[in-house]
C-alpha cells in the first residue's frame, strides 16, 4: 500500500523534526487571524503622508504635526514635516509627546491668531482625543481636518519585529532546555531548573551588588559575578547528578528536593527581595541586539549549535544516548555511565543558571520568585519536541521548535487577547495536540498498537 | 491510505486550532483582530487598553480588571486583560505583546515594583503611556503618567477612629498585627498610630495603649497564631487592628478559642466579603474598605483626561470609608 518516496532528505527531517509540521500550522493560524489593518510608520510614512496632504490642500496651507515621543514616530514626523515644507505647505508647529503637549500647542496657535488647515499625526497620535471636538474648545480651529496616513493590510504576527520579539521571549526556556533535552534522554529528569534559574538571578546581582560596585560595576566584575551564579547552579546540578549516580535516588526525587532547596536558598540570600542594585550596562546582553537580532537569541542559537554537535559528533553525546536507551548494556560495554550522567546533570544546572543570568538581565534585577513553573514549560518543550520520557532518544533541535511552539501559540493568544485564563486551557491542549500529532505520524497514522 | 490519514490528521490539527481561535472573541470581544480600526480617527473604536494585573485569582484585581473594562467600553476602548500571575518575566512579555499590538495604553499592577522597570521603559520608547494601579513602579527611569491606589494612609487613620469609637472612653491595650515588607501595609498602620496618638494626648484619661506590634503575614493561620502569644503576654487586651481581613480572622479565631471575643474588638480592613460577613455577625468591629472599583473607574478617567491633552496628576489616591454592623445588616450583596 505505501509507495516508496523518492524524498528521501525531506522525509528524514519530517521524520526527525515532524513536529515543524505543528509549528508551521501555527505560524498560519496566527498570521490569518492577526491579518489586521497596519499603519505605515518611521519616516516612510511620514513620506506618504505628507504627499497626500500635498495632492488635497493648496500650497501655503498651515499644518501642525503630532506625534508620539517613540523613535519611530520622531522619524515619522520628520519625514513629514520636512516632505510639507519642500511642496510649499507651511508647518506652524511640530509636537513630539503627550497629548497635553498637543493642547498646549494648539493654544499657543490659536492664542498667537494663528489658522490651521491640517493637524496631521501618526496614527496613534490621531486617536488622542484631544482632536475631537476642535470646533467646541477652539472655535477658529473648526475647519481643520486631522488626517493620518493611509493604512495597509498585514499581519501583526508576522512582522520582523514581532517574530525578534517571539525568539526572545524564549530564550530563557530554550537555553534551558538544552540541559533538560540531554538529562531526558539518559532517562532521568531535572525539576530544579526553575528554582536555579532564581539562584543563579539572585546570586548574580548580589555579587555585583555587594563585591563589583553596585551601580558603578564594570563589565569585568559583572562577567566574574554572572560567572559566579552559572558555576554555582553547575555545582548544585553536578550535586543532583551524584545523589542520582551513587545513591541511586530516583532524579524526580532528587531535583524535586533541590527544587525547594535552591528556591528557598534564593528567598533567603536576597531576604526576599528583588535586588536591583546593578549598572544600567547589566542589560546588554537581555536587551542589547547585534546586526538587528537580539543578544539572548544569539546566544541561544550558539548554544544550539554547539549542543546539537555535541549530541550528533562527539563520544561524550553518543554516550549520552546509549546511557539512556539501556544503562546496563551502556555499563556493560565500558561506557562510563556515572561519569556521564553526572556532567549532564552539572549542565542542565550550569545552564539554568545561565538562563537566571539572562533573565536578570532583561529585567535589570534578581528576584527569588523568578523561573517559579519554568520547569514545567521546559519539560513540555522538550517532549513537545519529540524527546521521550522513557529515554534514548530525542534531538535538541526538536527542543527548539518544541520551544517556539509554546512562544508562539502565547504571543498569538497574547496578540489575539485571549483572556489568561483561557490561555492556560489552549497552552495544555495545543501541547497535548501537538505530541499527539508526532505520536500518530511516528506510528503512521494508526491508533493504538506499540510506540516506537 | 497513508495519505488519507495524513490528510484526516491534518484535519484534525486544524479544526483544533482554528477551535481555539473561535474562542477569542467570545471571551474577549476587546480582540482588535479585523477592521474595527479605521484610518479615520473618529470612527469605530479608539483603540485597545492592555491591561496586566499581578493575578486573576484574588477577586479585588478581578474587580478591577472588570470596572475597567466596562468603564473604557462607554467611552470606545477595548480592554485586553492578562494576568502576571506573580511572574515578572511573564508580565514583560505581555507589555511586549502589548507593544507589538500597538495598543493606545498600557494599565499595569506589577508584579515586582522594581524589575518591571525595564518593561515599563520599553513601552516609553514605543510612546505608549503607561498607567499603574493599586501597586506602584518604584524603578528609578521608569516614567508613569498616572497611580491610581487606595489612600492607605488615610484608611490607616479611619481604622484609628473606627477603635477610638470601639473603645470608648475607657480606653485600653491594643494590638497591631502588621505585615511590614509590604508598603500598602506600612502606610496603614503610620496612618492608625498618628490617630491614636493624638487621642491620647487629647485625652489623657481614656488612653489607648499599643503594646504589642508583630508580623501576621497578613495571613489567617499567622494571625491566629500571633493573637495567642499576644493573649499570653496581655491578658487585659482591649483590643485589635489587623492590617486585612485574613489576619483580622485569623486573630478572631484566636480570641473565640481563648473565649476572650467579647472582650477583644478587632478592627481590620479591605472589605473582603469574608471580612464583610464577620462584620455583619459582631465578629469583627468594622473595616475601613477599599473600593477596587473606583480604582479601575479611576484609572480610565486618568487615560481618558491624558488623551484629550488635560494635565493628569501623578497619583490618585481613593479613601476608604469605614464598614460596620449596619452597614452589613443593609449589605444586600452579602
Amino acid at each position: 500500500m505505501q509507495k516508496p518516496k523518492q524524498h528521501g532528505y525531506f522525509r528524514r527531517f519530517m521524520a526527525d523534526y515532524g513536529i515543524v509540521l505543528a509549528l508551521v500550522l501555527l505560524c498560519v493560524y496566527f498570521s490569518a487571524v492577526t491579518y489586521t489593518e497596519q499603519q505605515p510608520t518611521g519616516a516612510a510614512g511620514g513620506a506618504q503622508l505628507a504627499a497626500e496632504i500635498a495632492r488635497q490642500t493648496p500650497a501655503g496651507a498651515r499644518m501642525l504635526i503630532a506625534v508620539r515621543g517613540s523613535r519611530d514616530d520622531a522619524a515619522f514626523a520628520d519625514a513629514l514635516g520636512a516632505g510639507l515644507e519642500a511642496s510649499g505647505r507651511t508647518v506652524v508647529e511640530t509636537v513630539k509627546g503627550e497629548p497635553v503637549d498637543a493642547r498646549r500647542a494648539l493654544e499657543r496657535v490659536t492664542q498667537a491668531g494663528g489658522r490651521l488647515d491640517v493637524i496631521a499625526c501618526s496614527q496613534a497620535a490621531g486617536k488622542w482625543s484631544v482632536f475631537d471636538n476642535l470646533a467646541t474648545r477652539f472655535p477658529a480651529l473648526a475647519s481643520v481636518q486631522v488626517r493620518v496616513p493611509r493604512g495597509y493590510r498585514g499581519s501583526n504576527f508576522l512582522k520582523a519585529d514581532n517574530l525578534l520579539n517571539v525568539a526572545n521571549q524564549i530564550a530563557v526556556i530554550a537555553i534551558v532546555a538544552i540541559g533538560m533535552t540531554l538529562v531526558i534522554i539518559t532517562g532521568g529528569i531535572d525539576l530544579s531548573v526553575g528554582s536555579l534559574i532564581a539562584l543563579s538571578a539572585v546570586v548574580s546581582t548580589l555579587l555585583i551588588q555587594k563585591y563589583a560596585g553596585a551601580e558603578q560595576a564594570g563589565s569585568g566584575g559583572m562577567l566574574l559575578a554572572s560567572l559566579g551564579g552559572v558555576a554555582l547552579c553547575g555545582v548544585v546540578g553536578l550535586f543532583s547528578g551524584a545523589m542520582v549516580t551513587l545513591f541511586r535516588i530516583p532524579a524526580f526525587i532528587v531535583t524535586l528536593a533541590m527544587m525547594l532547596v535552591a528556591s528557598g536558598l534564593a528567598f533567603m540570600i536576597a531576604q526576599g527581595q528583588s535586588i536591583y542594585q546593578v549598572p544600567d550596562s547589566f542589560i546588554w546582553l537581555g536587551r542589547g541586539a547585534d546586526l538587528g537580532m537580539p543578544r539572548a537569541v544569539w546566544l541561544m542559537l550558539g548554544l544550539y549549535v554547539l549542543a546539537h554537535f555535541l549530541m550528533m559528533r562527539t563520544q561524550p553525546g553518543r554516550y549520552v544516548y546509549a546511557v539512556g536507551s539501556n544503562p546496563e548494556a551502556a555499563r556493560l560495554s565500558g561506557i562510563p555511565t556515572g561519569r556521564t550522567l553526572l556532567w549532564v546533570y552539572a549542565l542542565s544546572g550550569a545552564l539554568a543558571g545561565l538562563g537566571g543570568i539572562v533573565m536578570a538581565s532583561q529585567l535589570k534585577s534578581g528576584s527569588p520568585t523568578y523561573g517559579q513553573m519554568y520547569e514545567l514549560y521546559v519539560i513540555a518543550a522538550v517532549v513537545v519536541g519529540g524527546t521521550s520520557l522513557a529515554g534514548g532518544e530525542g534531538r535538541v533541535f526538536g527542543t527548539l521548535i518544541g520551544a517556539f511552539i509554546i512562544a508562539v501559540i502565547q504571543n498569538g493568544m497574547n496578540l489575539t487577547g485571549v483572556e489568561s485564563y483561557t490561555q492556560k486551557v489552549i497552552l495544555g491542549l495545543v501541547i497535548l495536540g501537538a505530541v499527539m500529532l508526532d505520536m500518530l505520524k511516528r506510528r503512521g497514522w494508526r491508533l493504538g498498537g506499540q510506540a516506537k | 491510505m497513508k495519505r488519507r490519514a495524513l490528510l484526516a490528521g491534518l484535519l484534525v490539527t486544524a479544526s483544533f486550532l482554528t477551535g481555539c481561535g473561535g474562542g477569542p472573541p467570545a471571551d474577549a470581544p476587546a480582540a482588535p483582530s479585523g477592521g474595527s480600526t479605521s484610518t479615520a480617527p473618529a470612527a469605530g473604536s479608539k483603540g485597545t487598553i492592555g491591561l496586566s494585573v499581578l493575578t486573576l485569582t484574588n477577586p479585588f484585581f478581578k474587580v478591577i480588571a472588570d470596572s475597567m473594562t466596562e468603564e473604557a467600553r462607554k467611552h470606545g476602548y477595548d480592554v485586553a486583560v492578562v494576568s502576571g500571575e506573580f511572574d515578572v518575566a511573564k508580565q514583560q512579555n505581555q507589555v511586549k505583546d502589548f507593544i507589538v499590538r500597538k495598543v493606545s495604553a498600557i494599565v499595569l499592577t506589577p508584579c515586582d515594583s522594581k524589575a518591571i522597570g525595564p518593561a515599563i521603559q520599553e513601552a516609553n520608547e514605543a510612546g505608549i503611556p503607561v498607567f499603574t494601579a493599586d501597586i506602584a513602579c518604584l524603578a528609578p527611569g521608569a516614567k508613569v503618567v498616572t497611580h491610581v491606589a487606595t489612600d492607605n494612609y488615610g484608611g490607616g487613620k479611619e481604622a484609628a477612629t473606627a477603635m477610638i469609637e470601639a473603645l470608648g472612653n475607657e480606653g485600653g491595650k491594643i494590638a497591631i498585627l502588621d505585615f511590614p515588607v509590604v508598603e500598602s501595609c506600612i502606610l496603614r498602620v503610620k496612618g492608625f498610630k498618628e490617630v491614636i496618638a493624638k487621642h491620647n494626648t487629647d485625652h489623657p484619661s481614656g488612653k489607648i495603649e499599643i503594646v504589642s506590634q508583630l508580623n501576621a503575614g497578613g495571613a489567617k493561620d499567622q494571625g491566629n497564631k500571633v493573637t495567642e502569644d499576644v493573649l499570653q503576654a496581655h491578658g487585659d487586651l482591649a483590643g485589635i487592628f489587623a492590617i486585612n481581613d485574613p489576619s483580622a480572622l485569623g486573630a478572631r479565631a484566636a480570641l473565640e478559642k481563648a473565649g476572650k471575643a467579647d472582650q477583644v474588638k478587632i478592627i481590620g480592613f479591605d472589605g473582603q466579603p469574608e471580612g464583610k460577613q464577620a462584620i455583619r455577625d459582631g465578629k469583627i468591629y468594622a473595616d475601613p474598605i477599599q473600593f477596587p472599583d473606583k480604582i479601575g473607574v479611576q484609572t480610565v478617567e486618568a487615560i481618558l483626561k491624558h488623551f484629550a491633552g488635560e494635565e493628569t496628576p501623578k497619583e490618585v489616591l481613593i479613601p476608604t470609608a469605614l464598614y460596620r454592623k449596619a452597614d452589613g445588616e443593609k449589605d444586600t450583596t452579602l
